[in-house]
This record gives structure tokens, C-alpha cells and sequence, in this order.
């Protein structure tokens, strides 16, 4: 019934801006249709991380980056990713490709780019700057791009990779995070109305530990192996003499190639992505917090953004002031402005030196 | 969430459709190219936005200027900004002097004035604008705090300051920084026209990051009219300073390309540059390529008393007509090049800078620096030295020896101070800050040595990679040159490169950065307390198991009897006996306990008659002994 009304009452606020996204939709087969109006969320957030460090690491960070590259593909702005590394592969002076990350030795897809911004690396990356950007309690003085500024209407996907045990994540070989931490943090973001759904995903040994102490409503987890087993890496690469990318995360990527933005593939396939013959571990999935049937949602509610947008050849007042009053300023700008002469100082203290 | 958006490309589409290039606000895009000595090719890139703005009020309608430059000077009494990030080491030596100085890692510093600034309230400040860049431009220098900044008093100076209000400067390097792709990305963001168009155009990460050096650079400065806040400049001037080296590209001859060197030849202009210019530099190392296509002016600048000849391609001239086509300049060798390779010796400059460690071990030792002068004349010569406070020098033993050129080693000889400014550091707040002046005479070499204590750190101060050892930054030395040979810098009052030609000036002020150095501290084993704890287990278990169970056992003491030689009868005889063995016990369990000691003492009695033979069990429940180890 709830649900219903804020169906309605989004559809009414919608409507007067919403021609163009009618029109789209239009073409879609009816069950996505139906699946998406039911999905309640405004905006996407992803949050990224690598938690180890050097270079035999190389396949979290290429993880990591497969992921990235992927949400970035199907729509979510660099703004809404919150992309941490802990160590530098590209430019590491034992990388022969400078620049490249590859997640594959045949060097199919470069999953660094052209175009990456990582918001927090290196020595960034600690379990405390992670908890402290889910829960928001960021220091004073932050930048923008450091926040996770999500809210009641996000889409919050999270994705872990990094060495791990029963219960545990390693942070740069140097600390860890516990799954009763994770939990307690997911839960304050419930709590404080951080997101609306919540995606969680890590690729780690014994990962299905991460999420078993989980009680926050609306989390969807998928993790790349079950308690007591390894996940295990996809092959090696032996011109840089290191495992390229783990299993899960490669198959994962596999099936994020083929999705464009406005796909109708299912977060319930892609739950499936990576069968236990080609991952060799099993893929654990928690569904008991999640309301929605997850073959009904669309990989899109997680992985891509929704940005509404209308295309108009009018010029539009947006401002809601008196347009003359611009075109006034504009005019008064135009005024040539006084130049004047600038006296420079003395570079070097000559003086000291008589 | 969807208003912002809105608003955002709506506005975008409307300043779209206002006339651009107001008259107060200019950007230029400009490269130069500069065949170096060994085979190596310089590029540099200049992007100079420079908006005279007026007064404050109008930061809020930027155009040009990067919204995030015109927030800052509105939020922060920021007059001047410098930041570099750099992968890599300019060779003074081969290469001669850079365009831009930089160290490798990150560098940044500041100048503050205004009006009731405070030290306290500048170092709010400084902190709040490395956490604004660190956003910025995707690099750690949110990492700048206290514990890494100095105060330089006279080595760092502004290049221009209002008459009235107090000055503070701020300066920290950060030299473990890394820089790759996802600094570029967002250096790219702040041009006007991105990436899209124009130079930017040719920064591709993949012919970037494959240079022996690069350095991206980020300085914006406010020019105001004396004692007038409300008549304003502010410019912002971007730099990407690269050195390819040819060798890497396996070529047969020298030739080379805009296209070879960025993968891809230039798509135009960008549309609101007022000015897009290539330079190229056609004597010494550039003397001997042919360029193709011609260019079409040449320029010559005398600066100091040296010749430097360019070759001009003006990009609004080139495409005016030229359709889709992309524009490529090729360096076409002679053919006898490959024998007269080598002949074209670089010139020495006449100052070069080294630094670095000595002494061995953990715990002490000496930081080095050598500046030598192969100049005829003396020259006066500044250092600043920022040590960081896990490093303990010794003001005392700070010295500056000499040695002149036909000499192979230094001497005792000293040389005087002109200038000495120390600030002792603090532990795990303040580095020692250290400047020096001194004159060197000609063809002289100076050895500034001081000693250093390693600190130990605390258990949670190692960062994770502790074995990779700590950086100790570069150090800056300044000088002032007499003559203009080998000196490319633009002047303090230029903003674009075209205003170093013809720049004759008394003289010419250097900025060079040494190495910088990298420390061993004293680092724990930081598997040891595993390591502790898995022995002492192991110990107590050991230790543990037979005492509880010779206090806590019953022993029993089994008749001695001949064991048999026949096989069958043996077996026979051990299956007998353990029948025997289980009702003694049930027998004992029935018996009271009369005290561990009578045990004790019959089973040292009992054990050499049980001989290792062990045809008997002395001890029964030998399981549960296996057990307790676990």
C-alpha cells in the first residue's frame, strides 16, 4: 500500500518533466517496467575499494578497477564513485604498460583508463577512513570528492576486495576490518538514512564471513566464496610475472561487458554470474534482508544512475529571476576594467648577500 | 538531487549561447618542444587563464576560470599557490635548466595576506586548502599538516604582494606521492576546453606516464592595483612539463613526431584560446633536425647575452583553413646522423645540485648536499633544507667545505656563512627547518653536511610498507645568475612563454631541487609478537602436558615377564596381558588415591625395568596427554 503511494506520488511529481523518460520506457518490455517503477530509489553511489597493497596485489587492484570502469560505463559520474586504492599499479615502476591495468594477459580491457579519478590512495586507505566515509562522520575540512554524500533515495553499492579470513578483511596488510564492524557501519547508515538499497559485494577468501552479521533492512549481499574457502585468482600473466584478476570479479566483469544502460538484465543473473565449475569456490549470497525478488531488479538499479534528462532547444529560465536583470550584469561586465601596473618583487634576497 | 542537475546544464547551455571572450578574461595554450642532449626530447605545455576580475564580488560568475580557483580566493586569503606533482628526476647535468622546477612527489606552497590574519588562522587555512587540492587533483595532499610544513623565511618569496596586510608563506612536500592517470584526468578537468580540443588534446595518459619525467604543474597568483583590493588579476597557470627519450621508442634514426611522441597528431585549437601557439627550438640540440612541415615564423630572443632561435606554428593560422586534417610536426634527421650523434656535447650549467646519505646502519647518519659552481665567477647561493621530524639533526655539525675543481677531494677548508636560519624540529609535530646562504666562488664544488639521528617510531606510526624506508624531501637551492645561457624560466612579471623572449633582466634568479633521499629506520619485525606468542604456546604447552599428567595420573606398575621369541606366541602374550592390564586398572580405580608422590616415586623406580622396549604401558591414557597440545 506504502508502496503504492510513493509510486504515485512520484509518477505525479514526475509527470510534469517526465515526456521524454515516458517515451523511452515505452519501448521496454512490461515486466521491466513494472520492476522498475517499484524500485524507489533517486541516485546511485558506489563505493570501490582495494584494500591491499603492493605489487603482487596486482589482481585486487585490477578488480577493483573492472568494477569501476563498469559503473562508470553504465552511467554513475565520477562525483558518485568513491574509488579507493591502496597502492598504485599503473605507474608502478614494475608495470611494463605504464598507465594500463589489464584483466587479462591477452590485455583485452584496459580497466584504468584514460579517464579515472581515485578518491582515496595509498596510505588513504585505512579502515578508519572507510568507516568514516560510510557513516558519513568525515573530518572537518574533507574534500567533496571524499564524501559519500548519499541519502534516503541512493543506491549504495559497495564492493570489497582484498585478503581475507573467517570474519575478517586486511587493510594493507597492516590492520583489519570485522564483519561485526561492517555490519554496525551499515547499520548506522540505516540508521541515518544513508541509502535506500544497499549492494554488497566482495571478492575475498572466506568473504561470505563479511556479511553474516548483517541485521540492516534492504542489503542484498554477494560474496565469491563460502565460509572455510578460498577464492581464487583467474590466471597469471608472465610478462609481469603476477595473477592478473581473481575469478569472481573476472566472470563478474564477463557479464557487466555485455550490459548496456538500458538493459534488462537482472541483479538475479548476475547473482549467478560465476557458477561453481568456473569459480572453483561457491558463491554465497544473502538474500533475507532484501524485500524485492532480485531476478525482477534490474542490474541498472545498482550499477548504473539514474539521470533524468530532457533535451530543450528554448532557452529556459531556471533561475526564476527576471532574465533582463543577467542580460544587465552581462552588459556591466562588458565595461573594460582599469588596467594597471604591477611591480614585482625581488626574487632573491641579494641584499643579505652584500 | 535533479534540480542541481538541472541547473548545472542548463547553465552550461546558456553561457553557451552568451558571447564568449569577454574582454577581461584571456586563456592561451602554448607548447614548447626542446630537443635535449643523449637523445631526449622535451615538451612543455602552458595553459595561462588570466582574468582581471576587479573586485571580489564577480568571482561568482566565472567564465574561463575554473570554478573551484574562484571559490578558493573568495574562501581563503590566498594570494599565491603552487603545486607540482612529478614522477621522476631532471638531469641539470645532460638536460640544462627546466622551464618549470619541480621535485618528484608532490611540492606545494602558498602565500597568505590580509587583514587580521593570524598564524593560527593561516595554518587552518593552509591545512583546509591541501584538503581542497587533495579533492582537486586526486592526490594525498590532504597528508600536508603541521608535521610537514615550514614557514620559509627568505629563499621562498612572493612574486607579487599587496602593500598592506600581513604576509605568511607555507611550504610542504610530500616526495613518496605517486603520479599517474588519475591526476592527469582531473588537471585536464580545470582547462576550458578539457581534453576535447586543443594541446589537451595530446595529454593521453598511456604517452604521458611513459616519459623518464613529468611533472604537472598548478599556479595560480592574484596581482592586485596598489592598495586597492577591488581592481584585481587573478591567473592561473597550468603546466604539464615532459622528457621523452627517444631510445624508447626503438626507432632506427633520431626522427621523431607530435604524433610519435603523443600518439596522435593535433586536432586543432581550443576554440576559446586567444592564442595557440607551438614553439620549437631550433639551436643547439635542435640545430641539426629539419622540420616538416616549414614553419612559418621564426623568432630569435636574446636574454642575457644568449641566442635562442624558435620556430613558431601558429594553430589559428594553421587550421583557418585547413578543414578536418590533423596537424603533425615531424624532426626529420640528417642521414649522417648516427655518426656525429654524440658530438653535440651538452653545455655544463653553471650550477648543479646533488644530495645524499651517508654513513651505514639504523641509527645515525650524515645528509649530504653538494652544490657545484662551474661558473668562472662566485655566485651566491641559498639552501633550504626540511627534515622531517622523525630525523634529529645537529645544528652543531653543520658544515660547508670547499673544493675547487682541479682538486679531486675536499679539504678542511670552510666556507662562512652569509645567512643561517634554523628551527629546531619537535617530535611528531614540527620538521627542522634549515636555510643557509653562502657565497661560492668559481669553479668551486660545496659540500654541506649535517648529522642526523634516526628516530624510533611509535608501533602504530610505521606506515604499512615500513621495510620501503621514509623520505627525507628535497631540498631547494636558489641562486643568482649573471648571464641568461641555459636559463628558460619565464620572468616573475610574464605569464605566458612567449614573454621570456628578449627578457633581459640584471640578473636571473634559479631554482633548483636535489634528490630526494630515502631512510632506513629503525623498523621492527613487525611479525614478532605473532612469532612471540606462537612459541610462548608452544612452550607452555610442552611444559604444560607431562606436569599435568604426572600430577594428576595414576601409575601403574605391570609384572616383568619374559617376553617370548616365537612370534604367534608373542601376539598371544600381548593380548593376554591386556586383559590382564584392564582389570588391574578397574582395580586401582576402586583402590583410594594414597598420595602422587608413592606413584611418582615407583614409576621412577618402575620406568628402567620397563626398559625402551615398551613391551608394557607404563602410563595409560597417552591420548590425553596428545590432546592438551592442541
Amino acid at each position: 500500500m506504502f508502496i503504492k503511494f510513493v509510486v504515485i506520488l512520484v509518477l505525479l511529481l514526475g509527470s510534469c518533466r517526465a515526456d521524454a523518460e515516458a517515451e523511452d520506457t515505452s519501448v521496454l518490455p512490461e515486466g521491466f517496467v513494472d520492476a522498475s517503477q517499484r524500485s524507489t530509489h533517486t541516485n546511485n553511489w558506489a563505493v570501490l575499494v582495494d584494500a591491499s597493497r603492493f605489487w603482487f596485489n596486482y589482481r585486487h587492484v585490477a578488480n577493483v578497477l573492472s568494477i569501476y570502469r563498469s559503473v562508470k560505463r553504465l552511467g554513475i559520474p565520477d562525483s558518485q564513485i568513491i574509488l579507493m586504492i591502496a597502492d598504485d599499479m599503473a605507474c608502478n615502476a614494475r608495470n611494463p604498460r605504464p598507465g594500463q591495468v589489464y584483466n587479462n594477459a591477452n590485455q583485452h580491457i584496459n580497466v584504468y583508463g584514460d579517464d579515472v579519478e581515485v578518491d582515496y590512495r595509498g596510505y588513504e586507505v585505512t579502515v578508519e577512513n572507510f568507516v568514516r566515509l560510510l557513516t558519513g562522520r568525515t573530518q572537518n575540512g574533507t574534500a567533496r570528492s571524499k564524501k559519500l554524500l548519499s541519502d534516503a533515495g541512493s543506491n549504495v553499492l559497495i564492493y570489497l576486495t582484498g585478503h581475507g579470513g573467517d570474519g575478517f578483511l586486511k587493510f594493507q596488510d597492516s590492520e583489519e576490518i570485522t564483519s561485526q564492524e561492517l555490519a554496525d557501519g551499515i547499520q548506522q547508515m540505516w540508521e541515518k538514512k544513508r541509502y535506500n538499497e544497499l549492494f554488497f559485494m566482495v571478492d575475498t577468501c572466506q568473504a561470505a564471513s563479511l556479511y553474516e552479521k548483517f541485521t540492516s533492512p534492504n542489503v542484498l549481499a554477494v560474496a565469491s566464496s563460502l565460509v572455510g574457502e578460498d577464492s581464487l585468482s583467474h590466471h597469471v600473466d608472465p610478462s609481469i610475472g603476477v595473477y592478473m584478476i581473481d575469478r569472481y570479479t573476472y566472470y563478474a566483469l564477463e557479464f557487466l561487458e555485455k550490459v548496456q544502460p538500458f538493459s534488462k538484465r537482472t541483479i538475479g543473473e548476475f547473482l549467478q554470474v560465476c557458477p561453481k565449475r568456473v569459480c572453483i569456490s561457491t558463491v554465497g549470497v544473502r538474500k533475507d534482508l532484501y524485500r524485492r525478488d532480485p531476478h525482477k531488479v534490474p542490474i541498472t538499479d545498482f550499477f548504473g544512475a539514474i539521470r533524468p534528462t530532457r533535451v530543450s532547444t528554448d532557452r529556459i529560465n531556471v533561475t526564476l529571476a527576471n532574465e533582463d536583470d543577467f542580460i544587465q550584469v552581462d552588459k556591466d561586465e562588458l565595461v573594460a576594467r582599469k588596467p594597471f601596473k604591477i611591480v614585482m618583487e625581488s626574487q632573491f634576497p641579494s641584499d643579505l648577500f652584500k | 538531487m535533479f534540480p542541481r542537475a538541472f541547473v548545472l546544464l542548463l547553465l552550461v547551455a546558456f553561457n553557451a549561447g552568451s558571447p564568449l571572450g569577454r574582454d577581461d578574461e584571456r586563456f592561451h595554450e602554448e607548447l614548447v618542444v626542446r630537443p635535449l642532449s643523449g637523445d631526449h626530447v622535451n615538451t612543455y605545455f602552458q595553459f595561462t587563464t588570466r582574468w582581471h576580475y576587479g573586485e571580489k564580488d564577480n568571482l561568482y560568475h566565472t567564465q574561463l576560470t575554473p570554478r573551484v580557483i574562484a571559490e578558493l580566493l573568495q574562501q581563503f586569503a590566498v594570494k599565491e599557490l603552487h603545486i607540482g606533482l612529478t614522477q621522476g628526476l631532471w638531469r641539470y647535468e645532460t638536460w640544462g635548466y627546466p622551464i618549470v622546477e619541480a621535485t618528484s612527489g608532490a611540492e606545494m606552497w602558498a602565500w597568505f595576506s590580509g587583514f587580521n590574519l593570524t598564524n593560527d588562522e593561516v595554518d587552518r587555512q593552509w591545512k583546509e586548502l591541501a584538503n581542497v587540492f587533495s579533492g582537486v587533483l586526486c592526490a594525498s595532499l590532504n597528508f600536508v599538516d603541521n608535521t610537514n610544513s615550514i614557514a620559509p623565511r627568505h629563499l621562498i618569496r612572493p612574486q607579487f604582494m599587496p602593500a598592506n596586510g600581513r604576509k605568511f608563506v607555507r611550504y610542504s612536500t610530500l616526495p613518496r606521492e605517486i603520479v599517474c592517470t588519475e591526476n592527469l584526468t582531473p588537471w585536464k578537468k580545470l582547462l576550458p576546453c578539457g581534453s576535447a580540443s586543443g594541446f589537451a588534446s595530446l595529454l593521453n595518459s598511456g604517452h604521458v606516464h611513459n616519459t623518464k619525467y613529468h611533472s604537472l604543474g598548478l599556479k595560480v597568483r592574484v596581482l592586485c592595483e596598489d592598495h586597492d583590493e577591488d581592481n584585481c588579476i587573478v591567473e592561473l597557470t597550468q603546466t604539464a612539463n615532459l622528457v621523452y627519450d627517444l631510445r624508447l621508442f626503438e626507432l632506427s634514426n633520431n626522427d621523431f613526431s607530435l604524433r610519435r611522441l603523443f600518439g596522435m597528431g593535433l586536432n586543432g585549437f581550443c576554440e576559446l584560446a586567444q592564442s595557440s601557439k607551438i614553439y620549437v627550438q631550433r639551436n643547439e640540440q635542435g640545430e641539426r633536425f629539419q622540420l616538416v612541415p616549414a614553419p612559418m615564423h621564426e623568432v630569435k630572443s636574446t636574454r642575457g647575452g644568449h641566442t635562442v632561435v624558435y620556430s613558431v606554428y601558429d594553430m589559428h593560422e594553421q587550421f583557418k583553413d585547413a578543414g578536418e586534417r590533423l596537424f603533425n610536426v615531424a624532426w626529420l634527421s640528417p642521414k649522417s646522423e648516427n655518426r656525429r650523434r654524440n658530438l653535440a656535447k651538452p653545455v655544463m650549467p653553471p650550477v648543479t645540485v646533488h644530495r645524499y646519505l651517508l654513513g651505514h646502519g639504523q641509527e645515525r647518519g650524515r645528509i649530504v648536499t653538494e652544490v657545484t659552481n662551474s661558473h668562472y665567477d662566485a655566485l651566491p647561493i641559498m639552501v633550504q633544507e626540511v627534515i622531517p621530524w622523525y630525523v634529529h639533526a645537529y645544528l652543531h655539525t653543520l658544515s660547508i667545505r670547499r673544493k675547487p675543481h682541479r682538486l679531486n677531494e675536499y679539504g678542511r677548508q670552510r666556507l662562512p656563512f652569509k645567512l643561517l636560519h634554523y628551527t629546531p624540529g619537535k617530535q611528531r609535530e614540527l620538521p627542522s627547518h634549515l636555510e643557509i646562504g653562502f657565497m661560492l666562488p668559481g669553479q668551486t664544488s660545496a659540500l654541506i653536511t649535517i648529522d642526523v639521528d634516526y628516530l624510533l617510531l611509535k608501533w602504530l606510526e610505521y606506515p604499512p610498507d615500513a621495510n620501503h624506508g621514509h623520505y627525507i624531501g628535497a631540498a631547494i637551492v636558489s641562486s643568482q645568475l649573471p648571464m641568461g645561457r641555459n636559463y628558460t624560466a619565464l620572468p616573475a612579471e610574464g605569464h605566458l612563454f612567449e614573454h621570456s623572449f628578449n627578457a633581459t633582466r640584471p640578473s636571473y634568479v634559479l631554482s633548483l631541487h636535489t634528490e630526494a633521499l630515502i631512510v632506513s629506520l629503525p623498523t621492527p619485525d613487525f611479525s614478532m609478537p605473532y612469532n612471540v606468542i606462537c612459541l610462548a604456546c608452544t612452550v607452555v604447552a610442552l611444559a604444560f602436558g607431562p606436569i599435568h599428567s604426572v600430577a594428576t595420573k595414576m601409575i601403574i606398575v605391570g609384572r616383568q615377564t619374559s617376553a617370548p621369541k616365537n612370534f604367534v606366541k608373542k601376539i598371544f602374550c600381548k593380548i593376554f596381558r591386556r586383559g590382564k592390564a584392564a582389570e588391574g586398572a578397574g582395580e586401582t580405580e576402586g583402590a583410594p588415591t594414597s598420595g602422587a608422590t608413592e606413584f611418582a616415586s615407583t614409576r621412577a623406580a618402575a620406568r628402567p625395568a620397563g626398559g625402551p622396549s615398551g613391551d608394557q604401558p607404563l602410563l595409560e591414557d597417552l591420548d590425553e596427554e596428545e590432546e592438551e597440545q592442541d
